[in-house]
């Protein structure tokens, strides 16, 4: 009974510290990429809210909150709201299965930083991944306008196309771990001694293309191309119904993908014992905010792609460097190992 | 001499009987008797005497003759450079068409019927090139006023509220000329397309990939384009028609707000149109303070196009590396003529002011960092795989897409046609600096690319050479020529001076009759051929005064380039040929 209880408590705690964590951190995001544009492009990027910016974030949400709420004509009402619901749900539920560092132990009970220790985690990334696609398409059908319709269609055919690739280049490093659950995955690279980097660098490279696809970050943004389609499939939402779409796409997916990447290639929270207790924790952290700069970077500097050469370059080239190097990681798995 | 050759005209004469061949300094012209032969002249210029090159087609109004309405092409043959005029006059209010001849005359017929109601025979369903379709009226007829006709009641509320009150109780007429309605705004969207794929996208009036109030209509076919209009006219201001009812000197500044980007250069071509006409020399000094401005704003109208086009693609970073340099070209104009962006700083016979202290110094520290941020720029995307990807064999204009449209600037440079105004007709102080012209190969939007380039390169140079003339003039060289009668002479002289002064009122006040004549005369804008055709008569302000606008004729070969290619690639297309809006509803 007593078990229970305190089972019950720790999910509580877990789900709670998630969920203010990612949607704190989603909202600093904001301010970690408008800082960084802003030397990268020889400005200095939000200055006057606070010291460094820092109340910038607020002062955004604030100000998305206060809008007024302006409905489109013609729209198909509920599909437009949940729409909304759509992009943002699975973004945060992204974050149940990802492993934020080590187990420890609180009064002789073992827990682990993960809010639902699956053992299908990566398949359940896939999934999500894939929901994500549902409040882009819902959006573009239901604002009733054709640069979001255009801009929703664009992100079907992308998702489509890099799901696949994704779950080839993932799976070459399931077969490597042997294992789906995350905490199988890092205790494995932890064992070898050998981040699976190291073996799978081209899977890596094939899992950075489809991050940056898959949350519609440059080169790959063809739905929101602003010069093409204005901002494509969220040109019809206002306030803070606009704002959660960059927040889930551009801010949510891209980390909870970069910590799904840090597992998977990184050694999730391996690393020298630096920094105390919690050196874990800071291991992780600096793993995947360093993919998440390389992210921005390529974000800030790059032009894009056209949408037909990106579904292009995915099936064309993507797939078949995946399934070779799929194919070869099998063979290695099963001479070697 | 960019005019054609007499052996050229005797030629011409040889063949056709029935012209008259007109010479005057600065403009040189056939005239066809017969307007039935005006298709069969055209046509012999361009395939025997290879005067290929349309470059212009307009109309002028006399309201006492008998056949009303003069119609005049500007023909260029491209292996020469030589440049001949062609006149005809319209009977009954027709002309045979030459849409089949020189693909641009499509559009400036349109023109031609939007602003003068002539009609052209084969070209019958011709539609409103700036106004809308049912607008009534034809701006530019003489018997247009200038204000336009007053018919719609707009009272304010006061006059609502209390009737109409003695003396009114604004300074406005209640009565407005005629403003489009919804309705009618739609119709002449209606009438431009008939749709034929899947959906038409309205790109545009008020869209981001379009810098500017210009109106795409995209029939599409998945991400395919079948067929596109243009729907132009949203800034259309009347320049021309302005242009007759003002004094010469008084037209400058309008001019900066054509091409908004390169006011400088806009001047230039216009002031040197004008001193053409007049016979004024301009001091040495003044040539080349002109060129050393042109050429930055050349810069700064590149740097503008490299931003946003860039923009356009997806690379953010490039917008605001441009935009760094661009602030150091405004800051010198801004100190020299006192403005950013409309300068209105150069003026006939000469500049405004005298270089402004530490100009010289200022320039020359930024031509020097400029060629290192050159490097950066191209480091950014000349070899960018994504940027390669997205212009290389994008937009192909070829050659004879350049001589049919009329195409001019870096545009036709890209596809390989060296025409450039400053070498071939050099003005202000061209002919004394050392400068290349860059052409392109293919003609995509890659070739634009590396053309527009390169000619930062070479503008940088130009000023260099323009910053070492001047520093090695004494100060007090002067730079109005303020001996000829037309010029204003320079302010500081004016509040000094009793007969500067009096000159100065009287050419403000009244205006200077210049002499009569015809005078062509263009420069080479960051944009292309910009040029400005005066008919005089003896007064002070032009007859007809003619822009020739190379935003408008560029413009007109993306509908037929961007046809089978996606939305992304015409965003890429339209970024490499670079419109002005203001230009080219003018």
């Amino acid at each position: 009974m007593n078990d229970m209880i305190f089972t019950a408590i720790v999910i509580a705690v877990k789900i709670l510290v998630v969920l203010a964590v990612t949607l704190g951190l989603g909202a600093y995001l904001t301010w970690y990429e408008r800082k960084f544009a802003g030397h990268l492009q020889a400005r200095r990027g939000p200055t006057v809210v606070g010291p460094f910016g820092l109340l910038q974030p607020l002062a955004d949400g604030l100000k998305l909150m206060t809008k007024a709420p302006i409905l489109p004509k013609g729209i198909d009402t509920k599909l437009y709201y949940m729409a909304i619901m759509m992009a943002l749900v699975p973004a945060i539920m992204l974050f149940a299965v990802v492993p934020f560092g080590p187990s420890f132990k609180i009064m002789g009970h073992e827990v682990k930083p993960i809010v639902a220790n699956l053992n299908i985690a990566i398949l359940y990334v896939f999934a999500m991944g894939s929901m994500a696609a549902y409040g882009t398409l819902f959006a573009g059908w239901a604002s009733n306008s054709k640069y979001a319709f255009i801009g929703s269609l664009r992100k079907a055919a992308l998702i489509v196309s890099y799901e696949v690739v994704l779950g080839f280049a993932a799976l070459s490093v399931i077969l490597l771990a042997g294992s789906m659950n995350v905490f199988d995955i890092v205790d494995s690279q932890i064992k070898s001694g050998i981040w699976y980097i190291v073996y799978q660098p081209i899977s890596f490279v094939l899992f950075l293309f489809c991050l940056l696809a898959e949350s519609g970050r440059v080169p790959f943004d063809i739905q929101e191309a602003e010069a093409e389609l204005v901002t494509g499939y969220n040109v019809e939402y206002g306030g803070m119904k606009f704002g959660i779409f960059p927040l889930a796409e551009w801010y949510l997916n891209v980390l909870a993908l970069c910590a799904i990447a840090t597992v998977l290639y990184f050694g999730g929270w391996s690393g020298p014992h630096i920094f105390g207790p919690f050196s874990g924790f800071i291991w992780f952290l600096v793993k995947t905010f360093g993919l998440l700069f390389f992210v921005l970077w390529v974000h800030w500097t790059l032009p894009r792609y056209q949408a037909k050469d990106v579904v292009e370059f995915a099936w064309k080239y993507l797939l078949p460097i995946s399934i070779v190097n799929l194919v070869a990681t099998a063979f290695f798995v099963y001479f070697k190992g | 001499m960019p005019w054609a050759s007499k052996d050229t005209l005797e030629r011409i004469k040889h063949s056709f009987r029935q012209i008259n061949i007109d010479i005057q300094p600065h403009f040189v012209c056939i005239n066809v008797e017969d307007t039935k032969d005006i298709t069969n002249i055209l046509k012999h210029l361009k395939d025997v005497e290879d005067f290929r090159y349309f470059i212009d087609f307009h109309v002028i109004d006399f309201p006492k003759e008998k056949d009303r309405f003069l119609g005049q092409y500007i023909l260029v043959n491209p292996y020469t450079f030589e440049r001949l005029a062609v006149k005809v006059w319209f009977k009954n209010n027709k002309l045979p068409t030459a849409k089949e001849i020189f693909a641009g005359a499509k559009w400036a017929e349109r023109e031609a019927y939007d602003m003068f109601g002539v009609e052209f025979e084969g070209h019958e369903d011709v539609k409103r090139m700036f106004m809308w379709e049912d607008y009534k009226y034809f701006p530019l007829r003489k018997d247009f006023p200038l204000g336009g006709i007053p018919e719609q009641k707009l009272p304010s509320l006061t006059e609502v509220l209390e009737g109409n009150t003695m003396p009114p109780s604004h300074d406005y007429d209640i009565m407005h000329t005629y403003v489009p309605t919804i309705k009618e705004i739609e119709k002449t969207e209606k009438s431009r397309i008939t749709k034929r794929g899947q959906l038409v996208l309205n790109w545009g009036p008020l869209h981001p990939g379009t810098h500017g109030t210009m109106w795409f209509l995209f029939d599409l076919e998945g991400e395919h384009i079948i067929q596109t209009d243009v729907i132009l006219g949203q800034l259309h201001r009347g320049m021309e028609k302005i242009a007759e009812n003002i004094h010469y000197f008084q037209f400058l500044p309008y001019t900066d707000r054509m091409d908004y980007l390169s006011a400088v250069c806009n001047e230039l071509s216009y002031v040197q149109a004008v001193e053409k006409l007049a016979n004024i020399e301009v001091p040495l000094k003044a040539r080349y303070i002109r060129t050393m401005f042109a050429e930055l704003q050349r810069i700064n109208s590149h740097l503008l196009w490299l931003g946003t086009g860039a923009l356009d693609l997806g690379a953010l970073t490039v917008f605001l590396y441009a935009f760094r340099e661009r602030e150091k070209i405004m800051d010198i104009i801004e100190g020299n003529a006192g403005f950013r962006l409309t300068s209105a700083f150069l003026r006939i016979g000469g500049v405004h002011y005298d270089l402004a202290k530490g100009t010289l110094e200022v320039a020359k520290y930024f031509v020097k960092d400029f060629y290192s941020k050159l490097k950066e720029y191209h480091g950014l995307l000349t070899r960018n795989r994504i940027w390669l990807k997205r212009t290389k064999d994008v937009g192909v204009i070829t050659q004879e897409d350049v001589y049919q449209y009329g195409l001019t600037g870096p545009v036709a440079r890209g596809s390989g046609v060296a025409y450039d105004m400053r070498k071939i007709d050099p003005y202000a102080a061209y002919d004394l600096v050392d400068f290349d012209i860059p052409v392109g190969d293919i003609g995509d939007v890659y070739d634009r690319y590396l053309v527009r380039m390169e000619e930062m390169y070479q503008s940088a140079r130009i000023v260099e050479q323009c910053i070492e003339a001047l520093e090695k003039m004494p100060e007090n060289e002067p730079y109005v020529n303020k001996k000829h009668p037309a010029v204003i002479p320079p302010k500081e002289d004016v509040f000094n001076d009793l007969e500067d002064m009096v000159k100065s009122f009287r050419i403000v006040v009244h205006g200077e009759n210049m002499p009569k004549g015809e005078v062509y005369s263009s420069g080479e804008n960051p944009r292309g051929e910009l040029g400005f055709y005066i008919y005089s008569i003896g007064k002070s302000s032009p007859y007809r005064l003619r822009i020739r606008s190379c935003s408008f004729y560029n413009l007109s070969v993306f509908p037929k380039v961007i046809e089978k290619h996606t939305i992304s690639d015409a965003v890429a297309l339209l970024g490499s040929i670079d419109p002005v809006v203001g230009e080219t509803d003018r």
